[in-house]
């Protein structure tokens, strides 16, 4: 699949990502300004619209974050545009407090919010449900099963979205927006640009006191109007094989559901729910009205589960309910087939299709020995540097790490086991704060450049305003690296290579009143040590910058440039194993000889960012040349 | 079960280009009429990390996720990937791994520390599976992708191999087209020079042991 195929006129047929058929939807829908914040499962989402901006005329923004994402595309759909914003659900979490206010004064044109949950916590900080947010914001909800269905549910979403005049969500969880499928391609029916005239009184989307007692009133109606029509909506499935069991489901969970009653051989009803906010109660209830069991199959936490029991209680007081309060489902960790299954065999008393137990056991014991292999810094990795050079300065020193969220995040996991605190985007410097109150030892917060823009002012502001003593260690490699290198405010250009002004890091801090600055090139990693060292022993607030480009954008950049891309070898005359190379350093491109034990590096996989060759006491690590 | 249904459980490491081959499959699926959905990995374990992608092929599979025991094959660009997801193999399945080994930084890390270490290779990853399956053929993919012509190419190379298959359901002129479409242009003729290469490499290792398709040696009996 490429983002040829995205573009494409239909008809015709294209195998896509979920994320791209998102995309095509909003393309099929005519959307006129996209902003989002990168974040997994959602980014390629933004991937496919920064790549596909020089090709239409919607106007993009990569936002510094989420809120300003949502706020944007607020402001573009209260004019009348249609727009669109993805998030994970933690990204939810920093535009929630707009979003809540924009269900109450309502947009426009047609704006569409795709938010993913984590189940399993992939890519994530936790396994956050998100589905909370619809309800509790009264923002009607849909969530599709297959890449086919969420280009459907876009489109339906955004008349939906222009009928009512409200956002409306597309709640997706990791596996939906990681499945590709085979997608049908509508026409591309697509109007040019054009700004609009403000239709709108004064006041028309002020939310305070009176006015918003005024506009829940009215949303409350809204939202009755919507649960009537989501009881007549075919993005709900009802499969009634007459069967006196009955399983709901939704998103992910109805994939499963099918692959385990294939597995079983069995044929249950099954509604399956695409509007999952307003509930269609009474479709439910009819559901559930003739059903002996129902067994609710849905990630993460029991929101569908806890519905069809109050349901249940005027429509069939006798029904046995069977999902996470049971027991027979965990809110623990993804879902799989193998897992309904078993937990569909258990509740029907079936034997066992499948011995999964057995399988897993004797697996387990041929893996016995098989080492991990976590995600870690890639080869050339600058962090991999930066925190070499920072074990290097703090020797000696008691101190606790505040870190953050970005790639260097990986460095509390094995094997590098460093790094005291992580929460949130840009919680290093609120938690510094604290930590700087009631520790004694020394402060260090560690931020990425793109965090810091992200979530990590507030905090600057903040420790400089109250001489709060941390250390910041501000890791800038250009990008948001995390995510696949996105550009962020650092850079001079933005969506689709669309030129943008350049935010300098020291500027702004320097700015904001802090003039202990102290930069360093982590590539240079054993002349960083003792500016750091330096800078670690002066009293806060004070701030490093750790500065050279992400390894795998440098090279790009390179490629994009001819340039090769070169190689170290180990000299294995000259090295007598003193191992330096890969004792806190960890580099993928770096192992052992098993037959003379001295270091070997993997061409392929070498960067040659040279830090390895600088920490070698005896010189042994050099260019490879004529191979 | 519907027939003609295949799932192939591919792993590696990041950085392989798994998701490459998954988009070559699916889009030659697209090309000749068939439905197959993936359940990829994205994100953080990109990053160096152990990566897989479940791709199904067939028109009533719904789950993107292939169910533990139930992959027709694993393919594997690095050997000791193809152990890490063995419970995914149903009785009997087909392993194709590249016989090259990545080692992962734990076991060097530890290998510091005890000097009579040593690392896990292709050789014990292979007699491990020969206890779940005896359909296990070792490509040595590195090496035909150096002598196609750029060692980048690992992967398809990989997908020659597979695509040999008699239980591979997507026929080879979808999958070159979706090749053509799917890599760089000034890359076009070394991958399919890469895909070609894997395909023949298949004659020795793999065709000797499991049906391949016409064209290729009948398996012994
Ligand atoms: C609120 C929120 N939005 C998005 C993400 C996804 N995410 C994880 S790391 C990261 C980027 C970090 O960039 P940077 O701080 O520059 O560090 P780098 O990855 O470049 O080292 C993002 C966007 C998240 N975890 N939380």
């Amino acid at each position: 699949m490429t983002a040829e195929d995205v573009a494409r006129d239909g008809p015709g047929k294209a195998f896509m990502l979920c994320n791209e058929a998102i995309v095509r939807g909003a393309l099929e829908s005519d959307v006129k300004v996209v902003s989002e914040y990168p974040g997994s499962p959602t980014t390629e989402i933004l991937d496919t619209f920064s790549e596909l901006s020089t090709m239409f005329d919607y106007k993009m923004e990569i936002a510094s974050n989420e809120k300003v994402a949502l706020e944007t595309c607020a402001g573009a759909s209260m004019v009348g545009l249609r727009t669109m914003t993805a998030m994970k659900s933690v990204g939810m979490n920093v535009a929630s407090d707009s979003f809540f206010s924009l269900s109450y004064t309502g947009i426009k044109g047609g704006m569409v919010i795709v938010m993913a949950d984590d189940p399993q916590a992939h890519s994530s900080q936790t396994e956050q449900d998100g589905r909370p947010f619809g309800p509790n914001a009264y923002v009607p909800m849909l969530e599709p099963s297959d890449p086919t269905e969420a280009k459907r549910m876009v489109k339906e979403a955004y008349l939906l979205s222009e009928k009512y005049g409200v956002p409306v969500l597309i709640r997706t969880t990791t596996r939906v927006n990681h499945q590709s499928g085979v997608v049908q391609l509508d026409k591309l029916d697509r109007k040019p640009f054009a700004k609009l005239p403000w239709p709108h009184p004064p006041g028309r989307f002020c939310t305070v006191a009176e006015a918003a007692r005024n506009f829940k009133k009215a949303l409350l109606e809204r939202q009755r109007k919507i649960q009537e029509e989501f009881e007549y909506s075919d993005m709900n499935l009802v499969k009634d094989t007459g069967s006196e069991i009955g399983i709901v489901t939704s998103g992910a969970g109805y994939n499963y559901t099918v692959e385990a009653t294939r597995i079983l051989g069995i044929d249950p009803s099954i509604l399956k729910l695409g509007t999952t906010y307003p509930l269609p109660r009474k479709l439910i209830g009819d559901f559930i009205k003739k059903k002996r069991a129902v067994i609710v199959v849905e990630e993460l936490q029991p929101y569908l589960e806890l519905h069809v029991t109050a349901i249940a209680k005027d429509a069939n007081p006798e029904l046995k309910i069977f999902g996470k309060w049971t027991g027979n489902l965990s809110e623990a960790l993804e879902l799989s087939p193998d897992i309904v299954a078993t937990a569909l065999a258990g509740v029907l008393g079936l034997g066992k299709p499948v011995d999964y137990e057995s399988i897993i056991a004797k697996a387990n014991t041929l893996k016995t020995g098989l080492p991990d292999r976590w995600p870690t810094f890639c080869p050339g990795c600058p962090h991999r540097a930066t925190l070499y050079a920072l074990r290097q300065a703090t020797k000696g020193m008691k101190h606790i790490l505040a870190t953050d969220i970005g790639c260097y995040s990986m460095s509390f996991l094995d094997p590098i086991n460093y790094g005291d605190t992580l929460l949130s985007m840009g919680a290093s410097l609120g938690v510094a704060a604290g930590l700087q109150y009631a520790a004694q030892e020394k402060i260090v917060a560690m931020i990425g450049d793109s965090t810091f823009w992200h979530a990590g002012l507030p905090g600057m502001v903040n420790a400089i305003h109250h001489n709060d003593d941390i250390t910041l260690v501000i890791l800038d490699n250009e990008v948001t690296a995390m995510t696949g290198q996105q550009p962020d405010p650092g850079r001079d250009y933005n969506a689709g290579g669309q030129p943008a002004k350049p935010l300098v890091l020291e500027d702004v801090i320097k700015a904001m009143g802090v003039s202990d600055i102290t930069i360093v090139d982590p590539y240079q990693v054993k002349a960083a040590v003792e500016p750091m060292k330096a800078a670690l022993s002066r009293k806060g607030p004070n701030v490093i910058i750790s500065r050279r480009a992400c390894a795998l954008y440098a090279d790009r950049n390179k490629r994009r440039r001819g340039e090769a891309i070169q190689s170290n070898k180990v000299d294995k005359e000259v090295c007598k194993k003193p191992y330096t190379c890969i004792r806190n350093f960890h580099c993928p491109a770096i192992s052992i000889d098993d037959n003379d034990r001295k270091a070997v590096i993997t061409k392929e996989l070498c960067d040659r960012c040279d830090v390895c060759a600088k920490l070698c006491p005896f010189g042994s690590i050099k260019l490879r040349e004529g191979e | 079960m519907a027939d003609k249904e295949f799932s192939v459980y591919m792993c590696g490491v990041g950085g392989q280009g798994l998701v490459l081959l998954s988009n070559v499959i699916g889009s030659a699926c697209a090309l000749s009429g068939m439905r197959a959905i993936t359940g990829e990995q994205h994100g953080l374990s990109q990053r160096s990390g152990s990566i897989n992608i479940h791709m199904r092929i067939g028109k009533d599979v719904r789950s993107p996720l292939i169910p533990i025991g139930g992959a027709d094959a694993i393919l594997a660009l690095e050997a000791l990937e193809a152990l890490r997801y063995v419970e995914y193999l149903r009785p009997g399945g087909v392993v194709v791994m590249n016989s090259r080994v990545q080692h992962p930084i734990i076991e060097t890390g530890e290998h510091v520390k005890d000097k009579s270490a040593r690392y896990m290779d292709a050789e014990v990853v292979k007699t491990r599976l020969l206890q779940v399956t005896d359909k296990i053929a070792t490509i040595d993919a590195l090496g035909i992708a150096r002598k196609a012509g750029n060692a980048l190419t690992e992967n398809v190379v990989m997908l020659g191999a597979m695509s040999t298959l008699d239980a591979f359901p997507v026929p080879d002129d979808a999958v070159e087209q979706a090749i053509k479409d799917g890599v760089p242009k000034k890359a076009v003729e070394v991958n399919l020079k890469a895909f070609k290469m894997g395909r023949q490499e298949a004659h020795g290792s793999l065709c000797n042991i499991v049906k391949c398709r016409k064209g290729f040696p009948e398996p012994m009996t």
